[in-house]
């Protein structure tokens, strides 16, 4: 290479990116490390004290705040395997050449373009206990027994806010795996029923194998949105009734207007590692499956 | 034959499915035009009195929506347009330097696509910088979009030749120019997508802006549905226009650009 092409990527031109990157995202990430360690309640650290282990023992140890942790990771399982399971069958179902195909495409991811605040509200009003249409449809149909107080039973409330969240995230998830079948040669389904496969076995011998990166992807991506998911359950239920719908993301929220600033950053850091520590191997785990086409 | 049927049937399938999706919609629509009695019942029947323009102006007098609009757009244009130049920048250095160092910060850029941001210490920062409310939010929300934008621009990157770098160099054109004459403009349909998808996604934002924007002098139109909501929670008709008001923009933009906000959402998760 001659001398003056060395030159020609001037590293300069990353730095204003990662002075904003630095300051607003990698050094709060560091820094919380060393907050959650201390007993602080204002933005001044010279009234800080060293807290120990304390932040997070009482994380672990209220069961207010533990609820929290419990709750998120069903919300994150239950969401996650909802979602990749409709998605799956909505992108095999749409990956056939059907005359509203594209339209059933736009309709479907049309709810992950939405803000969750509005997503939200719309589902408050649609399980409100008497007169929200999701308890009225069941009236109607005669299946009283299945209407509930959706949103403020404390029993199903999570699972009702995860199911708002695998409405808005369903079709998403459906042009993931849609796009991991479109990569599929049409000659390996031909091969295949030369070979006298059934429609199953093509799925299971053809369809799934290959479209195992998509599919990866699918599941890491929501079980990290899972895991993260603060706006849906903040807009619908506040982590009410009671702790009911408490997760990490409204915990940290709740905290930091509390002025528990050790104990938020005990809990965000609390879920950094969860976040790491489920991401990691799954993606391994999944990633050694794939077959290279 | 059988095939053929079969098809019809698959066909009304889907389209009973995609009620699920429809029915919501068509809900708030319905109720944001009736009057308030008949919008508590929440039900999907026609209006009885059709309020649909007076519910609407009652809205932006009431909703502040005006003043939230003006917010929406002066945080979400200036960050989008930072975010798309700072990314580009760095992601053309990066992918081109075959260095320790540049696969260092590619790495640290790559950690921030799932590493959940630490909002509280980020607080912190601010407070010592003294910077607040929009500049805040506006940098906090850069630097979340940052691992996403680098990511999309890298990837492009790689299918720009570096030919293209090594002869422009060796006709005279400066480091600089390159970037901003020669390669910039050939990493248009990227911007494009970023373009998009980032500006959704702090149009959309709630899960920063609750913690920077704290008084309705500053609230984006996305805060408005929960404020709104709080004040008018009788009011559903009232609530449902700014519901159809806050989402019509990004409905639009859905609807004008899916393609790239499709391929830009789902590309930080579909490999190759």
């Amino acid at each position: 290479m001659p001398k003056q092409l060395k030159n020609i990527y001037a590293y300069w031109l990353v730095i204003p990116c990662f002075l904003i990157y630095g300051l607003f995202f990698l050094l709060p990430s560091v820094m919380g490390l060393g907050i959650s360690f201390l007993n602080i309640r204002s933005f001044n650290f010279s009234s800080a004290s060293f807290a120990g282990l304390q932040n997070y023992i009482n994380v672990f140890t209220d069961s207010y705040l533990n609820i929290a942790i419990k709750n998120s990771f069903i919300f994150a399982i239950v969401t996650t395997v909802l979602k990749v399971v409709l998605g799956m069958i909505l992108a095999v179902f749409l990956n056939t050449k059907l005359k509203t195909t594209n339209l059933l495409r736009t309709v479907f991811f049309l709810p992950a373009v939405l803000s969750s605040v509005a997503v939200g509200l719309i589902f408050t009003a649609m399980m409100h206990p008497t007169r929200g249409i999701i308890n009225v449809f069941l009236n109607t149909i005669g299946l009283d027994v299945l209407a509930q107080n959706w949103l403020t039973n404390p029993h199903i409330a999570i699972f009702s806010v995860a199911f708002i969240e695998v409405w808005k995230w369903t079709g998403f998830t459906m042009v993931i795996l849609l796009a991991g079948l479109q990569t599929i040669p049409e000659s390996y389904y031909e091969a295949a029923e030369i070979d006298g496969a059934t429609a199953w076995m093509k799925f299971k011998f053809v369809t799934f194998p290959l479209i195992m990166p998509a599919f990866t992807n699918a599941l890491v991506v929501n079980l990290i949105g899972g895991l993260k998911a603060f706006d849906i359950v903040q807009s619908v239920t506040q982590g009410g009734p009671g702790s009911a719908t408490e997760v990490f993301g409204t915990l940290v929220y709740k905290s930091f207007g509390s002025g528990r600033y050790g104990e938020g950053t005990a809990a965000s850091i609390i879920l950094c590692v969860v976040v790491l520590l489920v991401v990691l191997p799954v993606y391994k785990f999944l990633s050694n499956k794939e077959v290279e086409m | 034959m059988s095939n053929k049927k079969g098809r019809w049937v698959i066909e009304a399938l889907g389209l009973l499915l995609s009620l699920v999706v429809i029915i919501p919609f068509y809900m708030i629509l319905v109720n944001s035009f009736k009057n308030k009695e008949d919008a508590a019942l929440v039900n999907l029947h026609a209006p009885t009195q059709w309020q649909a323009i007076s519910n609407y102006i009652t809205m932006f007098q009431e909703g502040g929506v005006w003043t939230a609009f003006k917010n929406s757009i002066l945080l979400t244009v200036p960050s989008v347009l930072v975010i798309i130049l700072l990314c580009a920048m760095t992601a053309f250095v990066l992918q081109r330097r075959k260095h320790k160092a540049s696969s260092l910060m590619s790495s640290l850029i790559v950690l921030g696509l799932f590493v959940p941001g630490q909002i509280i210490p980020t607080y912190f920062i601010c407070q010592y910088l003294h910077v607040s409310s929009f500049l805040a939010a506006a940098l906090v929300l850069i630097a979340a979009n940052i691992p996403m934008g680098v990511f999309l621009y890298m990837g492009f990157c790689k299918s720009i030749p570096t030919e293209i770098d090594e002869s422009a160099i060796l006709d005279g054109c400066s480091p600089l120019r390159l970037f901003f004459q020669i390669i910039y403009p050939l990493l248009q349909p990227i911007t494009v997508t970023l373009f998009i998808i980032t500006f959704m996604a702090i149009w959309n934002d709630f899960g920063t802006t609750i913690y920077f924007l704290n008084n309705t002098k500053n609230f984006t139109l996305t805060l408005t549905i929960f404020n709104f909501f709080g004040v008018h929670s009788s009011d559903w008709n009232l609530v449902f226009a700014n519901v159809i008001i806050v989402s019509l923009p990004v409905i639009i933009v859905y609807f004008l650009a899916q393609k790239q906000i499709i391929s830009g959402m789902t590309a930080g998760a579909v490999k190759g």
